[in-house]
């Protein structure tokens, strides 16, 4: 409970530490910290439209989260996730215009496919990774450039709809995934992120299997010892991770955009990651911390506006905020690991 | 509250009105503009534009820019829109063009202008360029550089001269009627052989296009293809012949091969609709207004390191006919309208 605590109380230093940092940047560019601080805030929440504008940032970067969550989980790095995103955003996207079927149908065949497509696209990374040990950061990495220039190839070249955008027809109205309220975008895609954080935490915690993925990523020597096929464990995990990452491209296609365009979601995959890691891999934890760079999305697009300090400065606090992050659990690592043998990493 | 004070209230009081009167003389408009483009080509030119505007015309200006998130775009008009304080917002970007329509029809007292394209909403300003009118002078100096043949250094006698086109579509047709019309008024004996990529997006596809025209006796080829059009300026330079940039200045593409580049001038067309809101007109929803010759929205540029070697008459004629242009004795046909 105590070591829980020290990694809250960590996290949060860390983070304080970045903000910190953060309003230096700030200060460089002759706007007021505190005028920016406001400004985002209410950007975030300042009405009820802007709430809903932070949750609708928010579901991408949880969906991607709780893919990440799933692979660090067994001690695997997807970092593939925006790949996986553009794919599954495609061809849910390809099925929503392609076919017209009854509204139930539509959306779940769109969705499989978004599902599919995730799987499809970390398969050969998986299989790799599995049989032969194949790093799995670096493939899956790669892989993300391929699916951005393979899926705008498509849209520009094959399903091009009249006019100057580079953007697919729209999506028939029976594969929409719904809107929560009349006033914003915001869709059923955040409740499916937030079952899936459940879901997720529910396996890891209260199954047989989850507690065995959980043990393979603390210790996979142990592990392979208890009778654990690593290969096949290592395979399903990121097959699964990489569906999560499609339904977060299927979320986006037929929840906001009802079409594939270039430039469909530009990393979100990363975002992901960024909130799984802060989370330290919980998928309860990620729901906070997806919120929190939802909150600081939204807020930065009233910042561009309203200041004269530029959205980019974002980013900034975001690039600070990873690296005070992983510091701290270095330092964390270094003081308490030393019976941690064949850990890869530590979650 | 003492003596002193309450007349350094006085004071400050009459100030503030003074300052006020001077706002209101200066026509308070407050100009933004919404891209994720500002750092090159046209949107340098936009920025180009509004910043003349704040020093002459004393207006506000800001640049929003929209970073490459489809999900922020529909948030960012919103927020723009939102307070109302803006009177005028130029958009530039296809992908913008969903948020920019649903922005426009919510909040039909914030005139949303869109650059470079013309779109079925009835609530949004167009500026427009009058690509047909450059074009007509692109095709009146190829046609008589052609005309002059061997006389110039690396041109054959094939007395033809070559288009390129990205798709066979309205607006790049009207490129090249403009282009055709102006090679016969000034060089009636000259083939005009043009073909199209089918892609915008190939710069490979416009480089060979571009030598199979050379190959049929055009020695200057004008581009109006996009990156396809990048392969057309470099084929130039690898057969030694000659081409024609476009929208903005490729002079610098493959320098000595691009004779001219026809220019979109944004800033000039930015600017002035800008100075028309100073002066008090009203941007109507849904008008289009067009920048052309006459105006210098739109304008032949002689690419500098090859000014030298077109011939001063050929200068003399291109001057005339731009002139004829401005003063509508010359229509130039056009496929958009």
């Amino acid at each position: 409970m105590s070591d829980r605590f020290d990694s809250f109380f960590g996290q949060a230093l860390a983070i304080l530490f970045a903000l910190g940092l953060g309003a230096l940047v700030i200060l460089t560019v002759d706007e007021s910290p505190m005028r920016v601080l406001v400004t985002l805030l209410n950007g975030a929440f300042g009405s009820p439209e802007r709430i809903a504008g932070t949750l609708l940032q928010t579901t991408p970067i949880l969906i991607c989260g709780i893919a990440a969550c799933i692979s660090f989980r067994a001690g695997l790095f997807n970092i593939g996730i925006e790949g996986q995103l553009f794919m599954g955003g495609f061809w849910a996207t390809w099925v929503g215009f392609s076919f017209n079927l009854p509204p139930a149908l539509h959306l779940l065949l769109a969705m499989a496919a978004a599902v599919f497509a995730g799987m499809a696209w970390i398969a050969i990374p998986a299989f790799f990774r599995a049989r032969y040990k194949t790093n799995e950061v670096v493939s899956t990495i790669l892989a993300n450039y391929v699916a951005i220039l393979i899926t705008s190839y498509l849209t520009i070249n094959w399903f091009k709809r009249s006019g100057g955008q580079s953007e697919t027809p729209p999506i028939f109205e029976s594969a929409y995934l719904p809107e929560l309220f009349s006033f914003s975008r915001l869709n059923w895609g955040l409740i499916i992120g937030l079952a899936l954080a459940l879901a997720v935490h529910f396996f890891f915690t209260r199954t047989s299997r989850g507690y065995a993925i959980s043990e393979m990523g603390a210790n996979p020597k142990f592990a392979e010892y208890g009778g654990i096929d690593i290969k096949k464990q290592t395979f399903l995990v990121l097959i699964a991770s990489g569906a999560v990452g499609g339904m977060a491209g299927g979320v986006e296609a037929l929840g906001v955009h009802h079409r594939f365009m270039e430039g469909f979601a530009p990393g979100f995959g990363f975002d992901g990651v960024i909130a799984a890691l802060l989370a330290n891999g919980n998928p309860i934890g990620t729901i906070f911390t997806a919120l929190f760079f939802g909150a600081l999305r939204s807020g930065s697009l009233l910042l561009e506006v309203d200041t004269t300090a530029s959205r980019e400065i974002i980013t900034v606090i975001q690039a600070l905020i990873i690296l005070a992050v992983s510091a701290q659990i270095t330092i964390r690592r270094k003081a308490s690991d030393s019976t941690a043998g064949e850990r890869r990493w530590k979650f | 509250m003492s003596r002193w004070s309450r007349r350094l209230v006085a004071l400050c009081g009459a100030s503030v009105l003074a300052l006020a009167s001077q706002a209101a003389l200066a026509k308070d408009v407050s100009v933004a503009a919404i891209s994720g483009y500002f750092s090159q080509g046209f949107g340098v030119a936009i920025v180009e534009g509004l910043k003349k505007a704040e020093a002459d015309l004393g207006v506000k200006v800001k640049l929003v820019d929209t970073g490459n998130r489809a999900l922020d775009y529909e948030e960012q008009f919103n927020n723009l829109a939102k307070g109302g304080e803006y009177d005028i917002v130029f958009v530039m970007g296809w992908e913008l063009v969903d948020a920019l329509q649903k922005t426009a029809e919510a909040y039909p007292n914030t005139k949303f202008v869109f650059i470079d394209g013309v779109l079925d909403s009835k609530h949004v300003v167009y500026a427009n360029f009058a690509q047909n009118e450059g074009s007509f002078l692109a095709g009146a100096l190829a046609g008589l550089m052609a005309e002059k043949g061997s006389e110039i250094d690396g041109l054959g006698d094939g007395k033809a001269i070559g288009f390129v086109g990205g798709r066979d579509i309205p607006v790049i047709r009207d490129f090249m009627v403009g282009y055709e019309q102006g090679a016969k008024a000034a060089a009636p004996d000259v083939r005009l052989d043009a073909v199209f990529a089918g892609t915008f997006d190939d710069p490979a596809k416009g480089s060979e296009l571009t030598m199979a025209l050379y190959g049929q006796g055009s020695d200057i080829v004008y581009n109006v293809a996009g990156p396809t059009g990048e392969g057309v300026l470099q084929a130039s330079a690898a057969a030694g012949k000659y081409s024609i940039g476009v929208d903005v200045n490729q002079c610098n593409v493959a320098p000595g091969h691009v004779m001219a580049s026809m220019l979109k001038n944004a800033n000039v067309a930015v600017y002035d609709l800008v100075k028309d809101v100073v002066d008090g007109k009203t941007l109507e929803p849904g008008s289009v207004h067009t920048a052309n010759v006459k105006t210098g929205g739109v304008e032949l540029l002689l690419c500098p390191d090859v000014a030298d070697k077109i011939p001063a008459d050929v200068k003399a004629k291109l001057e005339e006919l731009k002139a004829d242009i401005a003063s509508g004795k010359i229509k130039v046909a056009t496929t958009t309208q």
